[in-house]
C-alpha cells in the first residue's frame, strides 16, 4: 500500500484512513466501542427520524415537490447517514446539477483519505472528479482558474493543517479576485473544503482549526458544519455562494455523527447562525466538534457527578443556558448572538484553536461593544492554549467539558 | 551486494507493467520512446537500467543546452537556414505599429510618475518583440494571464490608450477595477484579459485551471487556450512548479510563455537559478518546450504560434521561454544603475533592438518609409499626450465605490457598517479636516453620497 516514494510524511497524513480500514464502518452498525466521544454518539442535537430531520431549522429545499409551500414535506426521504455520507451527498447533487462542477484534490478519485468523494469518479468520470498532483497552492490556484471562468471548482485540501501552502492563493487571490477587477472577475465559484479540528491523536498536523487564520481574508466566507444534516445543506450552500467559501469539517465528526438526511437537494442559508438551546441566563457560542462538548458540559451543569458536584453551587444548576452553532465563521451571525447576549447578559464562546488572535477574540470584541450596558459578566474564551496542538497531553489542550463547565459557572456567578 | 534469488522474476514482471504504462504515455507524446534495455527498468519508471556511473547536469561541459530560434539578425535579413513566418503587410504594420507605441507609451507615463502625477509606473522598454510578437500569434479571445511587463500584447488586443490612462489615473471611468488597484494592473473581461495582480506567479497555476475550464468548455475546446506570461524570477516561485505539474499532469491547453529579461529587479538571473534558463525545467514536466530569440519579433511570433497550435490540437502545456533583455529600470521605484553599469544597458539598446531589427526587416519588403516612421512616431505621441491629458482632468470614482465587489451577494453585516462609520466620519469631519477636504474634491461627486 505504501510506496517507497511515498515520503514519511505522506505515510502520516494517510493516517486515519489506514486506521479505519480495518474497520469499515457502516451507517447500520453502531459506533465502534471506545472510538467516539459518548456525546456525538448519543446526543440530542443529531435527528434520528425522519420527521425531526425534515424539519430542520432554516432547511430550505432547492426543487419544490408541490406548488403549495405548506406541503413542501410530503414525499420528502431521509436515509441514514454519517457526515462524511452526507458530504458525498451533496458532492454528488451538486455534480450531477451542474455540468461545469469539478471535484479534485490529492486522493480524492479513489474515495478520499476520509472517503467523502466515494464512488464519484465511477459516477462521474474522471474529467470531473480526479487527482491533481500534491500541492496545496496548486489546487488553490488551479480552482481560481477554473472558477475565474465561471465554472464550479470544488477543492479538497486533506488537511485543513495542509492549507497554509495555498494561503496566498486564498487571501492574496481568490478573496480579492472580485474586488480588484471591481466585479469582472472573480473566483465566487470556488468552494475550498479542508478536515479540520482535533481527532484525539493528529498531533500538531492533523489536529488544527485554522478558521481565525483566514477570518481577516476580507472577501471569503468561512464554514463550519456540525451535523451530516448540516454538512449536506451548507455544503450545497457553500458551493452555489457567489463567493469563495472555506468549508472546514470537523474530522471526528465524519463517522462519529449519524442522523437521518433528506436524500433531496436543500440548502441551509450561510450567514446563520443555529440556536440549539433556548435559555435567558448565559449564552454559549461555538462550532464543529466543541458543540458536543458544550452540549455534554450542559448536562455536567444541571446534574454534576458527585466527584466534582462540589464546584458547582446549586444555585447555578438550573440555569438555562442558549446554545448556538455559530456555522458560518465569516461572516458571522452577528444578529442573533447579540440578540441573545442582550437577553442573557452573559457570554462564553468555545473553540479549539488557540486563543490569541482568534474567532472567540473577534466575538467578544464585538458583543462588548454592542452588549457592554447588558453584560453581568466578562466575555469568557474556553479555547485550545496558544501552542501547538500536543500529541500526548490534548486532554489537557482541549476546551473539554469540565473547562466548558468551569468557564459556565465562572461566569453564572460573576 | 546481497542479491536474493527471486530478483529477475521480479523485474521481469515489472518490465512488463513499465511497457503498458510507456506505451500509455507514448500516445500523449510526450515521453520519447526509450531504447529497450536487457536489464529492463523500474516499476515507477520508463527510465532504462545502466550499469555506468554517470551524473546528468544541464549547464556542465558536455551536456547540450537548448538553443535559441532566430528568424531574423541585427540587420533585419533573415539568418541562414531560417524560414520567415507567413505574415501579411497589415498584421506586420500592427505588430510594428504597436512595438513603436509601447515605448512612446511607456516614456510618458514614466515621466508622468516622475512628475509624481500618477503614483507607481512599470515600462517593458527592451521586450517589445517579446511581447507584441506573442500577443500577436494568439487569438483575440485566448485567455491571458499576465504578470505585469506586458501591456503592448493588451493594446495589441484593442485595450485603449483611455483604458490604460484611466487606470494609470484611477479615474472613475477606469475599466479595470474602478480604481482599486495600482497603476500598470489592467484587465478586461471583454478582451479576455484577466484582472493583473502583484503577487508573483499566483497566475501560473491558476492558467492551468482556466485551460481546464476551456477545456471542459465544448465551445471553446480546441479553439482557445489558456496564456500565462512571467518573468524569470518569478518562475523561482512555488506557483511555477505547481503550475507546470498541474498543466502536465491534468492535461490542459496552456501555453506559459516566460519572459527572460536578464534581471528580477536587481537580481541578475545568473542568481535566479543555476540550470539552463527556464527552458530546461520544462522537458522537466513533460513540456514541449523552445527557446526564442526576444529581440527577434518574428522568431516570437512564429514560436508562439507554433506553440498555441500545438497546445490546442494536443491540448497539453507548452512552454516559451523568450530572452530578452530589461533594458528600463524594474519599476518607477528602482535605479537600475545601483546594480548594473549605465554602459551596459546603453550597448544592448544600441546593439540589439528589437524595434530597429523588425524596421529594417519591413525596409527590406518594401514596406515601411523613413517619411512613415516619422508620421506614425508624431500621430502615436499626440494620441498618447491627448489621452492623458484627458483621464487626468477626470475625478477619481465615488468614494461609496470603496466598499463595492468585496463580496458577490449581499453585503454583510460588517462592511454596512464600516460604510456606515465611514459616512459618519466624513460628515463630521469632510469640510473641515484639510487632507479629506482637499481629497473629496478629487472624487466625482465628492463624496455627496456620504454627505447627504
Amino acid at each position: 500500500m505504501l510506496s517507497p516514494r511515498q515520503p514519511m510524511f505522506r505515510v502520516l497524513r494517510t493516517l486515519p484512513r489506514l486506521q479505519h480500514a480495518s474497520r469499515r464502518w457502516s451507517s447500520t452498525e453502531p459506533p465502534p466501542a471506545g472510538g467516539h466521544s459518548y456525546t456525538i454518539g448519543t446526543s440530542s442535537l443529531l435527528k434520528p427520524t425522519r420527521d425531526v430531520a425534515l424539519r430542520t431549522q432554516g432547511l430550505q429545499w432547492v426543487d419544490p415537490m408541490d406548488s403549495d409551500p405548506s406541503r413542501d414535506m410530503l414525499g420528502r426521504e431521509t436515509r441514514k447517514m454519517n457526515m462524511y455520507q452526507a458530504i458525498r451527498d451533496a458532492l454528488s447533487i451538486a455534480l450531477s446539477k451542474d455540468d461545469t462542477a469539478i471535484v479534485f484534490g490529492e486522493d480524492v478519485a479513489f474515495g478520499g483519505v476520509f472517503r467523502c468523494t466515494m464512488g464519484l469518479a465511477e459516477e462521474f468520470g474522471r474529467e470531473r472528479v480526479f487527482n491533481t498532483p500534491l500541492t496545496e497552492q496548486g489546487i488553490a490556484g488551479f480552482g481560481i482558474g477554473y472558477a475565474a471562468m465561471g465554472h464550479t471548482a470544488i477543492a479538497e485540501i486533506q488537511f485543513a493543517d495542509y492549507i497554509f501552502p495555498a494561503f496566498d492563493q486564498i487571501v492574496n487571490e481568490a478573496a480579492k479576485y472580485r474586488f480588484r477587477s471591481s466585479g469582472d472577475f472573480d473566483a465566487g465559484k470556488l468552494t475550498i473544503r479542508c478536515p479540520s479540528m482535533a481527532v484525539g491523536h493528529g498531533g500538531h498536523y492533523h489536529s488544527q482549526s485554522p478558521e481565525g487564520f483566514f477570518m481577516g481574508a476580507a472577501g471569503i466566507k468561512l464554514v463550519i458544519p456540525r451535523s451530516p444534516i448540516q454538512a449536506k445543506g451548507l455544503l450545497l450552500s457553500s458551493i452555489r455562494d457567489p463567493n469563495p467559501v472555506i468549508f472546514m469539517e470537523p474530522k471526528i465528526l465524519y463517522r462519529s455523527a449519524v442522523e437521518q438526511v433528506p436524500i433531496d437537494d436543500y440548502e441551509i442559508p450561510l450567514g446563520k447562525a443555529d440556536v440549539l438551546r433556548r435559555g435567558s441566563d448565559l449564552t454559549v457560542v461555538s462550532w464543529g466538534t466543541p458543540i458536543y462538548t458544550c452540549e455534554s458540559a450542559l448536562e455536567l451543569l444541571a446534574k454534576p457527578p458527585q466527584s466534582i458536584s462540589q464546584h458547582v453551587p446549586p444555585s447555578v444548576r438550573s440555569a438555562r443556558v442558549e446554545l448556538i452553532d455559530l456555522r458560518t465563521i465569516m461572516p458571522w451571525d452577528v444578529e442573533t448572538v447579540v440578540e441573545s447576549v442582550q437577553r442573557t447578559g452573559r457570554l462564553v464562546v468555545v473553540h479549539e484553536a488557540g486563543r490569541i488572535g482568534g474567532v472567540g477574540a473577534e466575538i467578544g470584541a464585538e458583543i462588548q461593544k454592542k452588549c457592554f450596558l447588558k453584560l453581568n459578566a466578562p466575555v469568557k474564551l474556553v479555547t485550545g492554549w496558544d501552542m501547538p496542538v500536543p500529541m500526548q497531553y490534548e486532554k489537557f489542550y482541549m476546551p473539554d467539558n469540565i473547562r466548558i463547565l468551569d468557564a459556565m459557572v465562572e461566569t453564572l456567578t460573576f | 551486494m546481497f542479491r536474493p534469488a527471486r530478483i529477475p522474476r521480479l523485474s521481469q514482471a515489472l518490465v512488463s507493467r513499465v511497457s503498458r504504462v510507456s506505451h500509455a504515455r507514448g500516445v500523449a507524446g510526450t515521453t520519447p520512446q526509450l531504447p529497450q534495455h536487457a536489464l529492463g527498468s523500474l516499476p515507477t519508471s520508463t527510465s532504462p537500467i545502466t550499469s555506468k556511473l554517470h551524473f546528468f547536469n544541464s549547464v556542465m561541459s558536455g551536456e547540450k543546452k537548448i538553443p535559441t530560434y532566430r528568424v531574423i539578425d541585427g540587420a533585419g535579413q533573415p539568418i541562414e537556414g531560417a524560414e520567415v513566418p507567413e505574415i501579411d503587410k497589415a498584421l506586420a504594420l500592427k505588430m510594428y505599429e504597436h512595438m513603436v507605441l509601447l515605448p512612446i507609451m511607456d516614456e510618458t507615463l514614466y515621466n508622468l510618475q516622475r512628475q509624481g502625477r500618477i503614483s507607481f509606473y512599470i515600462t517593458s522598454f527592451g521586450e517589445e518583440a517579446a511581447v507584441i510578437g506573442s500577443g500577436a500569434a494568439l487569438a483575440p479571445d485566448d485567455e491571458v494571464l499576465a504578470q505585469y511587463r506586458e501591456s503592448g500584447a493588451l493594446l495589441f488586443r484593442g485595450f485603449t490608450l483611455d483604458d490604460i490612462m484611466n487606470q494609470c489615473f484611477g479615474t472613475y471611468l477606469d475599466s479595470s477595477g474602478k480604481g482599486k488597484q495600482m497603476p500598470a494592473h489592467y484587465g478586461s473581461k471583454k478582451l479576455h484579459w484577466h484582472t493583473i495582480s502583484s503577487p508573483l506567479a499566483t497566475q501560473i497555476p491558476q492558467a492551468a485551471g482556466v485551460g481546464y475550464a476551456i477545456k471542459r468548455d465544448p465551445n471553446r475546446r480546441g479553439k482557445n487556450c489558456a496564456v500565462v506570461y512571467f518573468g524569470e524570477g518569478a518562475a523561482s516561485e512555488g506557483d511555477f512548479h505547481a503550475g507546470l505539474a498541474l498543466a502536465s499532469t491534468i492535461p490542459t491547453p496552456t501555453l506559459f510563455i516566460a519572459r527572460n529579461n536578464g534581471f528580477a529587479i536587481s537580481t541578475p538571473s545568473t542568481e535566479q537559478f543555476y540550470g539552463d534558463g527556464i527552458a530546461s525545467r520544462g522537458p522537466g514536466y513533460g513540456v514541449h518546450t523552445i527557446r526564442v530569440d526576444g529581440n527577434d519579433v518574428l522568431a516570437v511570433f512564429a514560436a508562439v504560434k507554433e506553440a498555441r497550435r500545438r497546445c490546442i490540437d494536443e491540448g497539453r502545456a507548452v512552454l516559451v521561454e523568450t530572452m530578452t533583455y530589461r533594458v528600463g529600470h524594474h519599476s518607477t521605484s528602482d535605479d537600475s544603475f545601483a546594480y548594473r553599469p549605465r554602459k551596459e544597458v546603453e550597448d544592448r539598446k544600441r546593439l540589439d533592438n528589437p524595434i530597429v531589427r523588425f524596421r529594417l526587416f519591413l525596409e527590406s519588403r518594401g514596406w515601411w518609409s523613413k517619411e512613415e516612421e516619422t508620421a506614425l512616431v508624431k500621430r502615436l505621441r499626440d494620441e498618447v499626450n491627448a489621452a492623458y491629458k484627458r483621464a487626468e482632468k477626470l475625478p477619481k470614482p465615488p468614494v461609496e465605490e470603496m466598499f463595492s465587489e468585496v463580496y458577490g451577494g449581499e453585503m454583510p453585516w460588517n462592511l454596512k457598517e464600516q460604510r456606515e462609520e465611514l459616512k459618519g466620519l466624513i460628515k463630521k469631519y469632510g469640510q473641515t479636516w484639510e487632507p479629506w477636504k482637499s481629497e473629496l474634491k478629487k472624487h466625482k461627486g465628492e463624496g455627496k453620497e456620504f454627505l447627504e
